[in-house]
């Protein structure tokens, strides 16, 4: 008698990473594709609109980038993290803190040359979103406490902490009630490059080849990933698992709140709870589909700023925005299945 | 003579490639307590997960008094009277000792539990009350709490795997005294496995004994057998060492003075006053069943486990309160005997796992050459013939033997000035065995000081030059290898010193 086992294949290559990402696409436009027809719309021509409107023009292009800087920085950071297989689910609160922290060293001092005024405020960007998940990684290193619940509730920690601020001391008298702190001046708006694009995309790009340089070509990265594999085989090969698993986290941090200082200083020119709009959460989506592969965070995270901004454009003819959220969940389920039969093979088993 | 009350007859069971048992017959008289005795991995638990339904046998049969039994499982086993108290407890921490005992629908005391309980308390001196939680006892009780499960569930059969391996002294004796009690007056049928010599002769009156899975002696009663016979049964004779011995020995290379470790909670094993020195071109040999200790010395010896007593010198350098990495620029390697967990880093690539000795040497600071790794890993798998086709792969993917080679070959490619290596072949096959001893053998000629703790005494007896026998943490006996022979190994290795 003969049996059928599941193996598990020696090596899961780039390649088919990508394939599972393809399969679940295709299958997240099928999904969608039904739900336009329930609600009477012609699927093709939704998606061509959305398509048209995402990447169509220069303007729209350079919007959808846009929206893919903070998806890619945060999800960088959520894939530095995983390299010692930990999770970052608070990167919602992180890039929250990162534009707290740059709108509080932007009231509190003053310099005249713009570009170092700006360099410095993303650097307190970085270091506000490895502040935020300070308390979740001294408790990990220090306690052994799940790091996935304790970034997860640092993120409604933060959030409230931008209501109060935003509500209170650092509401804008001239913002008709609307709770918002004041825009910052335009000495400090980030330049732009081409139609809408942000520099920050650029920013973006260099801290892609960063935290893939970081985390396959870095000794700090080796060391990373042997501590990640077993916290006893980096005692045993002389390497501080624990003072690994720190600076992760708050690099991993940091790529987060550099996001919320790039959208501050870019786009939104102002600390309100609409800084981020679940980039954070999106960034785990972002960085489960890729396996946490750099170059990968930052090819899908262009895709999902086009969708983005392709969900919000189809609303104007009366489809709701939520079929882009659809996609890209149903993308994740999608690429996640798909890897199983990637990562798998069905092997015959002789008895005996 | 009585009669049989349970019987296993020519029961074969194997796992993946691995024959755990083969052809093995086993009875029980009623009332009686018998003694399984074998090293560790010669079958004795997998009998016993056979008998009580757990694990299905290949082939045989099972038969209760006189009659054949279809498929056993365990709840068929339950109601036959067969229970089992397992090396790792099955009780549920947080509820409470009368809940435990009274979980299974197996229990029969139900309106007169508190009877019941008392007089089983008093067997067993538990002085605990029946609310008390799991949770609240010691590894002893809960020991008293399990059998007492099987007593509750109406088991008349009752199979112990090793119950003294967690026990002290003292307990040990309360237990002996309590199987006693049960098999006189209840007439309990009681299986005692353990790999101690002492205990078996002194809680049993007839024994069974098994060598790689192969009962080889049936039904010895205890009051007649010999210390001496027992070991050779269970340890089997020893192939003569065609091992050369009469190589250089150099000066002392690493001293172990006066090291002792006091055994807290968190499941490290106790060390006793160890002293011990390994010359250059020498190997000592460190013989002791598995948890008395070896793993502790060889991390204190390596630098892994920080928090001890003692002084340790490599090299006429005192590294006591060096770190990993200082020992190693000695040029110490350590072969760990948790070969995918320590030794190599599970779910990590062969590539990576091949540098973990020397990953420094690929970097230019803050960088990593994977040029310089994989020219690494080429050297390794040339030097030391490992087969794999994927660097990148994961290192689960290598056969054990591969693994153990890559291991052992990033530990020994740098000719290392002292080895210690922990159960260096365990559970290899016979010429993945060999080729390892090879490259032990050659580094010896190198003029390495070698420290070989393992737990094969043929392996000990080849390589060898002198040897120690750990016991309970202390050393307990010392043989140069011309007078070592497995009778006075093996008892020295349970704990008798004549």
């Amino acid at each position: 008698m003969n049996n059928y086992i599941l193996s598990k294949k020696t090596v899961v290559n780039d390649l088919a990473t990508f394939y599972s990402f393809l399969i679940g696409l295709i299958i997240a436009i099928c999904i969608g594709s039904v739900i336009l027809l329930i609600q009477d719309q012609n699927p093709i021509s939704v998606f061509s609109l959305m398509l048209k409107l995402s990447v169509g023009s220069i303007n729209s292009l350079s919007s959808s980038l846009n929206k893919a800087i903070p998806l890619i920085l945060a999800g960088l950071g959520i894939s530095i993290m995983n390299s010692v297989k930990l999770w970052n689910i608070g990167a919602e609160g992180q890039i929250f803190l990162g534009a707290i922290a740059v709108n509080l060293i932007y009231i509190n001092i003053e310099i005249y040359n713009s570009s170092l005024f700006i360099l410095i405020l993303l650097i307190s960007g970085f270091v506000g979103g490895s502040i935020c998940i300070l308390l979740p990684a001294i408790t990990k290193v220090v306690f052994g406490v799940n790091e996935i619940i304790t970034t997860l509730l640092t993120n409604y920690i933060i959030i409230g902490l931008t209501i109060y601020l935003v509500n209170g001391p650092w509401k804008d008298p001239k913002s008709l009630n609307f709770p918002a702190a004041a825009y910052v001046g335009e000495e400090v708006y980030l330049p732009t490059i081409f139609g809408r694009l942000s520099s920050g995309f650029l920013i973006c790009i260099l801290f892609t080849i960063g935290a893939y340089y970081l985390k396959e070509k870095s000794v700090f990265g080796y060391e990373m990933r042997i501590a990640g594999g077993s916290a006893m085989t980096a005692i045993y090969a002389g390497i501080n698992a624990r003072q690994k698993a720190f600076f992760a986290m708050l690099i991993g941090g940091g790529f987060a709140g550099l996001a919320g200082a790039i959208e501050l200083l870019s786009q939104t020119h102002r600390v309100s709870i609409g800084i981020s709009q679940g980039f954070g959460y999106t960034a785990i989506i972002v960085a489960a589909i890729t396996g946490m592969r750099p170059i990968g965070i930052f090819l899908v995270g262009c895709l999902f700023g086009a969708l983005t901004i392709g969900g919000a454009v189809i609303q104007t003819i009366g489809v709701s925005s939520y079929i882009a959220e659809i996609i890209q969940a149903t993308t994740l389920i999608g690429a996640l299945v798909s890897q199983f039969f990637f990562t798998y093979q069905i092997k015959e088993v002789k008895d005996g | 003579m009585n009669q049989k009350l349970l019987e296993a007859k020519n029961i074969y069971k194997s796992f993946g490639k691995i024959q755990a048992l083969n052809n093995v017959d086993f009875y029980l008289y009623k009332g009686k307590i018998h003694g399984l005795l074998g090293e560790n991995g010669a079958g004795k638990s997998s009998l016993m997960n056979i008998l009580s339904g757990i694990y299905q046998p290949e082939k045989g049969s099972i038969i209760y008094k006189g009659e054949k039994q279809k498929k056993l499982n365990p709840e068929s086993a339950g109601k036959l009277g067969i229970g089992m108290v397992h090396q790792e407890f099955r009780l549920i921490e947080n509820f409470s000792i009368k809940d435990n005992l009274t979980l299974s629908k197996a229990n029969i005391y139900v309106n007169d539990f508190e009877e019941a309980f008392k007089k089983y308390s008093e067997i067993f001196s538990l002085a605990a009350n029946h609310d008390t939680l799991i949770s609240e006892l010691s590894v002893g009780e809960k020991q008293k709490i399990e059998i007492m499960k099987l007593i509750f569930n109406n088991n008349k059969i009752m199979l112990l795997d090793e119950p003294t391996a967690v026990l002290t002294p003292h307990e040990t004796n309360q237990l002996k005294i309590s199987l006693d009690t049960l098999s006189k007056e209840d007439e309990k049928t009681i299986v005692f496995i353990t790999h101690k010599l002492k205990e078996i002769k002194e809680f049993t009156e007839t024994i069974f004994v098994m060598k790689n899975g192969e009962m080889v002696a049936k039904d010895l009663e205890t009051k007649s057998v010999k210390d001496n016979d027992l070991v050779t049964l269970m340890m089997g004779e020893i192939t003569k060492s065609v091992v050369k011995k009469d190589n250089k020995k150099g000066e002392i290379k690493l001293t172990v003075e006066n090291i002792s470790l006091k055994s807290q909670d968190d499941g490290f094993n106790n060390l006793d006053d160890i002293n011990l020195n390994i010359k250059a071109g020498e190997i000592l040999g460190i013989a002791g069943v598995s948890g008395n200790g070896q793993v502790e010395l060889a991390n204190i010896i390596s630098g892994i486990h920080p928090n001890f007593e003692g002084k340790v010198t490599i090299k006429g350098q005192d590294v006591s309160e060096k770190g990993v990495k200082a020992r190693k620029k000695l040029n110490l390697s350590y072969i760990p005997e948790n070969r995918l967990g320590v030794g190599l880093a599970p779910g990590v690539s062969i590539l990576d796992n091949s540098v973990v000795k020397e990953y420094f040497s690929a970097s230019y600071g803050p960088h990593l050459s994977t040029n310089k790794m994989v020219n690494y890993l080429n050297l390794l798998i040339k030097e030391f013939s490992i087969k794999t086709d994927e660097p990148k792969a994961e290192i689960s993917t290598l056969s054990g033997g591969n693994m153990q080679k890559l291991l052992m070959g990033r530990e020994l490619i740098s000719n290392p000035e002292v080895i210690i290596a922990a159960q260096p072949t365990r559970g290899l096959d016979v010429s993945a065995v060999e080729a390892l001893h090879e490259l032990i053998i050659n580094q010896r000629n190198n003029g390495s000081a070698i420290m070989l703790i393992s737990e094969d005494l043929d392996e000990l007896f080849k390589l060898s030059d002198r040897l120690l026998v750990l016991y309970e943490g202390k050393i307990i006996k010392e043989f140069n290898i011309n007078e070592a022979n497995t009778n006075n190994v093996g008892l020295a290795m349970a704990g008798v010193i004549e």
